[in-house]
């Protein structure tokens, strides 16, 4: 039943070396492979669309004072390319690159640090600053209340409301 | 006994050790002994018990029923130790990196192994979901020095 030591040479010498000599040459991968993502931060907004769609939460929107900083955690990433699909601006990129071993945990992370704008009428931190001129871009009618923060805006609103009703000098009393 | 000089000059023999992951990744750890990728081009083998093994391949998110077995494991491979944690599961935790029932990747291991005094000499993490046969052999030769790392910690500043 078994194969003769000759016969299995005969058969090895056709097929042949199969062997890809992979970390000496260029690896194979097809065109439906999906990689780590490449976040541009020439385009990237800060608005947060990819941190919503991110089934592990590989993408995370850390908040401070002054700064938000969008964090890309590769070591956690399942590489669905969702924020790919949902970036508003396309700055979110798909790549092939799956070399990512490392011995450090601290290089699987990618910043992109974003300034924060602020209220006009009472200082509290609002969205990022890009965020801001994307949407009066967008929306043009906007650039007269951008500037304020909601409660703000609530608080204008409804003096505004006063005033019709009660008059301008009945509400300075 | 340095790592460098001990590892680089003999072959690493592996142990798999599967912390309750979902097959994915031991499936891409069999594809790389295969002969097609050959992993034991580098010396790989894969041997049944970890008082064998230099290298302990980790998949899965490690969950709270595992570790107990995972941390027996661990100590009764000889110094020096390689943990390489497979998958986006094994170094970060994965889709399950906040669920009650697991401890969150390697990072929340090495915290406990340190309480308990069990040394680890060096990890190395493997992203990737499920990793290809590739990217393990990638993580064996930069284990070797054959190959040099290309990921770095990216800081942009937008504006």
């Amino acid at each position: 039943m078994s194969i003769k030591p000759v016969k299995l040479i005969v058969i090895a010498g056709k097929k042949g070396r199969v062997t890809v000599k992979y970390p000496f040459q260029e690896p194979i991968v097809t065109p439906e492979f999906r990689g780590e993502v490449e976040i541009d931060p020439a385009k990237c907004i800060g608005c947060g669309a990819c941190v919503r769609a991110c089934p592990p939460n590989a993408l995370e929107l850390l908040e401070s004072e002054k700064e938000i900083i969008l964090r890309y955690f590769v070591g956690r990433c399942i590489f669905c390319w969702r924020c790919v699909d949902v970036c508003p601006v396309s700055a979110i990129k798909g790549t092939k690159n799956f070399e990512l071993a490392t011995d450090k945990f601290t290089d699987l992370y990618t910043l992109v640090v974003h300034t924060r704008a602020t209220c006009e009428l009472c200082g509290t931190p609002a969205e990022t600053v890009r965020m801001r001129r994307y949407i009066t871009e967008k929306v043009p009618i906007s650039e007269e209340y951008i500037t304020t923060c909601p409660t703000c805006r609530k608080k204008q609103f409804a003096e505004k409301i006063a005033m019709r009703k009660v008059g301008i000098s009945e509400l300075k009393k | 006994m340095s790592l460098k000089s001990s590892i680089l000059k003999k072959s690493p023999w592996v142990f798999h050790l599967n912390t309750g992951s979902c097959n994915a990744c031991d499936i891409e750890i069999l594809d790389a002994l295969t002969p097609y990728h050959d992993a034991e081009r580098f010396g790989v083998k894969l041997v049944v018990s970890p008082r064998h093994a230099d290298v302990i391949l980790l998949t899965g998110p490690i969950t709270v029923e595992s570790l107990p077995k995972v941390i027996n494991a661990i100590e009764a491979a000889p110094r020096p130790r390689i943990i390489v944690a497979l998958g986006s599961c094994g170094s970060g935790g994965g889709i399950w990196h906040d669920t009650y029932s697991t401890i969150g990747g390697v990072n929340g291991l090495l915290k406990i192994l340190k309480e308990k005094g069990i040394e680890v000499d060096a990890v190395y993490h493997v992203p990737g979901c499920p990793i290809r046969p590739e990217a393990l052999l990638y993580a064996i030769a930069l284990i070797k020095g054959i190959v040099s790392k290309k990921r770095e910690m990216k800081i942009y500043k937008a504006e």
